[in-house]
């Protein structure tokens, strides 16, 4: 674990972002430390996945600051922001369902122009995905929801990227794929990607995530170390008690 | 007599030369959703260019058509950065009335600097047939082929091998995903809508060439018959226009076979009402893909309409009706009388397109429709002007909801498609149906308007009439907005899916829109018939249909008012300004476009 003297990769200060009249986020500030996986809970209408749409620049916020790795992002372009080393895996996967398994991959590599290595990276991806090995030539579309799942984890580690943003990465999936998601967020950090991921799902988010943030209608309630919140009465209360707690 | 066998022969250069066309459509519909209706313009520059080439600057053949490629590649680069992208965030109906405005600047810029009179474009190769079968194929129809076949194989290859095309192909299946991988999604428009120009400008070279001559009504042509094909084949799916193509080619080309050449486009446009019904994604549609953004209240430009006090409106209303009192020239009781005759028809599409959202493209074709009505009436049956001026708006109400209720079940820009062919349909049925509306000779002699025995024949009088008439509607138009039914009309607009589900019947709205709608366009057609006292197929033609459109956007959309001060401002302007006829058309290409751009809501604000 990185100390906290260390420069954060990512740093949203002080965002406000509107949808017309509507106010979404309110002085949202939240830091990706290098290295951790930093969880955002939230319910729905929160402002979790107009937070990534900030970070990725497919939102504009109208006042705050994000910096990745040192430098603002403010004003790029979401390709110049992919450039910068931050890969995401959307909301429902959204993978291109008439290209094959393959194409979807390489979609990832998109940005990058070494093509032994990516070769190599597609064959690695194979290692870490076992079973995409026999879908490759598949159209994307025909796969399960599980399968689509690793598919585009895989296609966002194409572009060997610093951060991985994930919006909601465990929905609509079965349990046992729950689990191996988790497990593969949890190997992918390993190997020193930082992830920074939307959760409805607090308990399972609070499982492998450093920190965590708690939004509420566009304002940060709680955060700090996932450990400490998980046992927190009023996260309990919020996301973990009741029903949400499946 | 040709043989079969040449008849198919026809039906595939031909296809092959809609295919040019068509899959520019279907790249751009895959990666903008947009059907982009200055398609054909840009293959009517494409023919213009061509002859500067083969005649003024003597060019061989290959270099005729790599200098058309290129130069329409340009002029579709430009169309794309100045006309669509500034649109980018806008509601989703701006684009597609961007390409309508920029077909009418493309169009009337060729017409000035070309003029309007057809032009001969020799074919640069040898004029031989050789004989194959029964049938026969000259070096030109090889051309065709060999370019079509060559496209094809250069697209296939762009898209299956290259980084861009990759780019392309994951921009039309998921914008924002693609964007994610850091596809640039600007540059894959510029892609594809420089493809699609040099392949349509090409496509239009060919035609001239193929026919020997070109003239400005290849335009709107060639985007028809490029849109059916590639809605036939499944919007947005390529390999799908190819096939649709040669499919309409043929079709087509059999149709005249049987009988005979006026009936080619009637074949063309009941293809695509009978694909469009039976199978709305075409007949080899790609995967169902959920629509990127909910849908909801994005279709017309939201805002606040401009609130008029009562007393001003009565003022208004006041001073227009005791106008013809005062001294003014014959000219000016003129011009407001055609405003009124336009008002009544955008009334009617503020209704359709703005309150309930079903843009028509077509609809002077209930002008059409309510106008041969009335005039036939009165003409063989010696039914009453006025009495036989009603039947037509209730036979326009009738049939044209009859006509429209097979695309109910469509939305968005399918509408518009559709509305586009019911439109051409009814006027190809006017010029072949001759034993009823006595075909291209017209009608003529058609007794001028009077009401209750009485001839209104001076200008005053007819004045009044039209403008009553008008007023009445309007009136009667702000109470149906107003009461329950007019709110039902804006949620299904706003939300088809939503209102539903509060058990909203999308049918018996629509119809019911359809009904109100067709009876002021219809009533509109039949004084324009008594007044105008000859008629015939190309009266009411799409060019209306389109300046109906722009009033209605002008005065914004669902706007009752707006709707009489976009016709008074749209039909007046141009008159008190002495601008000669033949820049109208730009202008209100000019009008449309800048609205889009800066004030999408018009000038009264959309309801």
């Amino acid at each position: 674990m990185s100390t906290s003297a260390a420069e954060p990769l990512l740093a949203l200060s002080n965002v406000n972002t509107f949808y017309g009249q509507a106010q979404v986020h309110f002085d949202l500030s939240i830091t990706v430390g290098r290295g951790h996986i930093v969880c955002l809970l939230g319910g729905n209408a929160s402002g979790k996945s107009t937070t990534m749409k900030i970070i990725l620049g497919l939102v504009k916020p109208r006042s705050g600051e994000v910096m990745f790795d040192g430098a603002s992002l403010i004003g790029l372009t979401t390709p110049q922001i992919v450039r910068r080393g931050i890969a995401s895996v959307p909301e429902a996967r959204r993978l291109f369902a008439d290209m094959s398994v393959r194409e979807n991959i390489l979609m990832g590599a998109f940005v990058r122009n070494d093509r032994g290595a990516v070769a190599q990276d597609l064959d690695k991806m194979l290692t870490l995905f076992p079973k995409l090995g026999q879908r490759l030539s598949q159209r994307a579309g025909s796969l399960s929801g599980g399968e689509q799942q690793m598919v585009a984890m895989a296609r966002a580690l194409m572009s060997r990227p610093r951060l991985i943003v994930m919006d909601e990465p465990t929905m609509g999936l079965s349990p046992l794929y729950v689990d191996r998601v988790l497990e593969l967020i949890r190997t992918i950090n390993q190997e020193g990607v930082s992830v920074f991921m939307v959760e409805q799902n607090a308990s399972l988010a609070l499982e492998i995530a450093h920190e965590a943030y708690v939004l509420q209608t566009g304002r940060i309630v709680l955060s700090g170390a996932a450990r400490t919140l998980k046992d927190d009465p009023r996260v309990r209360d919020a996301y973990l008690g009741g029903s949400e707690a499946a | 007599m040709s043989s079969w066998l040449d008849y198919t022969i026809n039906g595939l250069i031909v296809g092959n030369v809609y295919a040019l066309v068509a899959v520019g459509l279907a790249l751009i519909f895959g990666v903008s959703r947009l059907i982009n209706f200055a398609q054909g313009s840009i293959y009517l520059v494409g023919a213009y260019i061509g002859w500067v080439a083969v005649v003024q600057l003597h060019t061989p053949l290959p270099l005729t058509i790599i200098f058309v490629a290129v130069a329409a590649a340009l002029v579709g680069l430009i169309i794309e950065r100045f006309g669509l992208r500034p649109l980018q965030n806008s509601v989703r109906i701006a684009p597609l009335l961007a390409t309508i405005g920029i077909s009418f600047v493309l169009d009337q810029l060729v017409m000035l600097t070309f003029s309007p009179n057809p032009r001969a474009l020799p074919s640069q190769l040898p004029d031989i047939r050789f004989q194959i079968g029964g049938g026969t194929i000259g070096p030109l129809d090889l051309l065709i082929a060999g370019v079509g076949i060559s496209s094809a194989l250069l697209l296939f290859v762009f898209l299956r091998y290259t980084k861009l095309g990759w780019a392309v192909r994951a921009a039309s299946q998921d914008r924002d995903a693609a964007m994610q991988m850091g596809v640039d999604v600007n540059r894959v428009n510029q892609t594809v809508f420089g493809i699609a120009a040099a392949l349509g400008g090409v496509s239009g070279l060919l035609v001239g060439m193929y026919y020997n001559q070109i003239d400005t009504a290849m335009s709107l042509q060639a985007t028809l018959k490029g849109v059916v094909a590639e809605v036939v084949g499944g919007a947005g799916n390529v390999p799908g226009a190819v096939i649709g193509s040669l499919l309409l080619g043929l079709v087509e080309s059999y149709g005249v076979a049987v009988f005979g050449t006026s009936y080619r486009n009637l074949f063309a446009f009941l293809l695509l009402v009978v694909v469009l019904v039976l199978r709305p994604n075409g007949l080899f549609a790609s995967a169902r893909q959920a629509p990127p953004e909910p849908l909801t209240g994005t279709f017309i430009a939201p805002s606040r309409p401009v609130r008029i006090p009562r007393w001003a409106l009565a003022v208004a209303v006041a001073a227009f009706a005791i106008l013809p009192l005062l001294p003014v020239s014959f000219y000016i009781l003129q011009t407001l009388i055609n405003a009124w005759l336009l008002g009544m028809l955008a009334l009617s599409l503020t209704l359709v397109a703005g309150t309930i959202g079903q843009v028509s493209l077509g609809h002077a074709a209930l002008l059409a429709i309510g106008a041969y009505t009335s005039a036939l009436l009165s003409l063989t049956l010696n039914i009453p002007v006025g009495l036989a001026i009603v039947a037509g708006g209730l036979m326009s109400a009738a049939l044209g909801t009859i006509l429209i209720s097979p695309s109910f079940r469509l939305r968005g820009h399918y509408v518009s498609i559709a509305t586009l062919a019911i439109g051409e349909i009814v006027s190809l049925v006017i010029l072949n149906w001759e034993s009823v509306t006595r075909g291209p000779i017209g009608i003529s002699g058609i007794p001028p308007l009077s009401l209750f025995g009485y001839d209104l024949i001076s200008p005053a009088s007819v004045y009044w009439f039209a403008y009553a008439v008008m007023v009445v509607l309007a009136l009667l138009q702000s109470r149906l907005l107003g009461s329950h039914l007019g709110r039902s009309f804006r949620a299904i607009r706003d939300d088809d899916i939503a209102a539903r589900a509060y058990g909203l019947s999308l049918n018996r709205y629509k119809s019911l829109a359809f009904i109100f709608g067709g009876f002021a366009a219809g009533i509109s057609g039949g004084i324009a018939a008594h007044l105008y006292s000859y008629i015939n197929h190309e009266t009411f033609n799409t060019q209306q249909s389109i300046l109906a459109l722009t009033v209605v956007i002008l005065g914004g959309l669902g706007n009752v008012v707006g709707a009489i001060v976009g016709a008074v401002a749209l039909v007046g302007l141009p008159e008190m300004f002495r601008i000669a006829a033949e820049y109208r058309i730009l202008i209100y290409g000019i009008v449309l476009l800048l609205l889009v751009r800066f004030r999408p809501q018009g000038l009264l604000g959309t309801i």
